[in-house]
């Protein structure tokens, strides 16, 4: 195949063809634990990469040899120099190989897409993040982009649940952020083991030990469908306003552009219409996308 | 500026011979099994013109392939740097093609596709390929096929927007309409075959219409349904139906109007291999599954909710009309009656009698 007179990304076709992804090098592997690494990244080509920005909350398609595509979402923020990182747990066949992979090692990007977190819209806001597991990892993106802009937003929690110390993610992102002021960090785990020295519980017994303001409170949870479901439930009767509740959705996707319609949920497209929605969008707890 | 034209049936074959010169030629054509499909036609004399049967196939596959190949791969292991991993792009060639004998609801189909594929912030280059040097010679239905039922879809017996040409059947001619440019050019250049239409001619082309109309066999209530779903999703038909799904995807695949796709690679050796589309079906259980298992819509009876809803409530919302063309295919597809009317006609019964039903 490399003998016959193709070039790898023609010029003709370059941009117009959404199927075609980009080779990005592995820089840096960070094994956040037994089940999850990080993989911060870049375009190979390098006007490629000067040219690719993205939003908190957005992700791209990641090709792995043979073994096809999968979305995954940024774990970085968007000002993030030296390329971007890409938070994954180890789970079938594609994210399997991708642990496997090296620094040097190569795989293949579509993206940015989706509807970000509408990073705008949370200035002046008292932020509320509730993560579960690899959940953390959007919302990390959008933490630390605030913090890099910390005036511009009111007062930062973080609460985080793990089913057992060992699944925790961002470790030292997570001591980092309990040092800053006006930064409140809480961390459970369904199970503790002989360590751990932190609470034991679910990430809605957090709820009840911070105190925040509804009517100024954004809130962003990610984590496994079940906590994200019952996390709104629980703030939204706490009287947070559904418009002011933000999660981001997994599905399955192929195209990650709107057309392939595994990720059709109700009337929308988790991949182009998401994967951040507001609970007012998703049209309530009961509708058919929690 | 639309005009009206007669063609003699004797000058039809001398027609499609020419045009097939310029152009790629597809037809409906009975094979040698007796099937009536459109099929590309390379030598218009060998081959059997049907415009009595409908294609057992629509145009979809034409515009989107049943399997296409989006790119190809290479994966080099032995480099200093680490694996390099290369895409080759890989796409369909540009072809004009006239498609004649089309169907209303197969013209239908390729809209709807053109809506998906092409409308939306992503365009499909591969479908966008296919499509773009694509003129569509339609032809009227002067009787609707047994499972027919486009008038209540409003995508039949005959059209009224979408064809380039539009031919009627008048016993020993055909009456034929200009639409998109495309049709009055092919006019104009061969103006020898058309003469102009008289009245006789209107006359009996809107005869043809009227009685055409009055001869369907099925009663599909699908704005009955649609209505009916905008306030009910009654899981009682939805689990009837799904028990009786066996699971093949031949619905969503005969119908002009699905296009979820698959997407997988197929490896050819360890150092390459090509990255394939597929059709797919929101019936397969599958569909929605991701990595660790996980599915949001794990159950039969959501799938064919799914499905439904799909082409009857979320389409109606996005684009304004239903997905259905009224084309009948799953009728005739579906062993299980798992079909369109079959649906139809459980939800109206369900509604007719929500208390009783069973």
């Amino acid at each position: 195949m490399r003998g016959d007179g193709r070039h790898p990304q023609a010029g003709v076709v370059r941009g117009t063809n959404p199927y075609l992804p980009l080779p990005a090098r592995i820089h840096k592997v960070v094994e956040e634990n037994a089940l999850v690494k990080s993989f911060v990244l870049e375009l190979e080509d390098p006007l490629a990469a000067q040219a690719f920005t993205y939003q908190p909350g957005q992700f791209v398609m990641v090709s792995v040899p043979h073994c096809g595509e999968a979305p995954i979402s940024f774990a970085s923020p968007p000002h993030q120099a030296n390329g971007f990182t890409l938070t994954v747990r180890k789970a079938g066949r594609l994210t399997g190989a991708m642990h496997g992979l090296r620094p040097g090692d190569t795989v293949g990007i579509r993206g940015p897409y989706g509807r970000p977190f509408p990073m705008h819209a949370l200035q002046g806001r008292d932020l509320l993040f509730v993560a579960g597991g690899i959940g953390l990892a959007p919302l990390r993106s959008v933490i630390l982009s605030v913090l890099a802009h910390r005036a511009d937003y009111g007062r930062i929690i973080v609460l985080y649940g793990c089913r057992t110390p060992g699944d925790i993610c961002f470790r030292a992102d997570l001591a980092v952020w309990q040092e800053i002021e006006g930064v409140e960090v809480g961390c459970t785990v369904d199970k503790g083991d002989a360590g751990w020295q932190g609470k034991v519980g679910l990430v809605t017994s957090l709820l009840d030990t911070v105190v925040f303001a509804p009517e100024r409170t954004t809130a962003l949870v990610c984590g496994p469908e079940i906590m994200i479901k019952v996390v709104l439930e629980r703030l939204e009767g706490m009287g947070v306003a559904p418009a002011d509740l933000l999660t981001t959705l997994e599905r399955h996707m192929k195209c990650g552009i709107g057309l392939c319609g595994h990720c059709h949920c109700s009337d929308k497209l988790v991949c182009a219409d998401g994967p951040v929605f507001s609970l007012a969008e998703l049209g309530g707890i009961a509708s058919g996308c929690l | 500026m639309h005009e009206q034209f007669v063609l003699k049936k004797d000058h039809l074959l001398p027609l499609l011979r020419r045009l097939a010169r310029e152009h790629r030629l597809v037809a409906p054509v009975r094979n040698g099994y007796g099937d009536t499909m459109y099929t590309v036609v390379t030598d218009v004399d060998a081959c059997r013109l049907d415009l009595e049967r409908q294609p057992q196939n629509s145009l979809k596959p034409f515009f989107f392939p049943q399997r296409e190949r989006l790119c190809s791969y290479t994966v080099d292991r032995q480099g200093e740097e680490g694996m390099a991993y290369r895409f080759y792009p890989d796409l369909p060639e540009e072809r004009a093609t006239v498609y004649f004998g089309v169907r209303s609801c197969d013209m239908f189909g390729v809209m709807y596709c053109d809506l998906v594929f092409l409308q939306g912030e992503h365009r499909d280059i591969f479908y966008q390929r296919r499509r773009e040097k694509a003129l569509f010679l339609t032809l009227a239905c002067n009787r609707p096929f047994t499972d027919c039922f486009c008038h209540n879809t409003r995508t039949g017996p005959a059209l009224e927007l979408g064809f380039d040409l539009q031919l009627h059947d008048l016993g020993d001619r055909f009456y034929v309409e200009t639409g998109k440019p495309g049709g009055v050019s092919l006019t104009a250049h061969w103006s020898p075959f058309f003469a102009p239409a008289g009245d006789d001619d209107r006359q009996a082309q809107f005869q043809n219409v009227l009685e055409a109309r009055s001869l369907f066999q099925r009663q599909v209530h699908v704005d009955l349904a649609v209505r009916l779903l905008a306030r009910h999703e009654p899981e009682e038909v939805f689990g009837r139906l799904s028990r009786r799904c066996q699971d093949c995807g031949g619905c969503a695949f005969i119908c002009p109007t699905c296009t979820c796709f698959n997407i997988v690679d197929q490896p050819l050796d360890q150092g390459r291999g090509e990255r394939l589309r597929t059709w797919d079906a929101c019936t397969f259980a599958g569909f929605t599954r991701m990595a660790g298992d996980h599915n949001p819509v794990d159950l039969a009876a959501a799938r064919i909710k799914k499905r439904f809803l799909h082409k009857l409530k979320h389409d109606v919302a996005k684009h304004g009309r239903p997905s259905c063309v009224g084309c009948g295919r799953c009728v005739g597809m579906c062993f299980g009656g798992v079909d369109m009317a079959s649906f139809v006609a459980l939800l109206c019964e369900w509604d007719g009698g929500k208390e009783g039903w069973r």
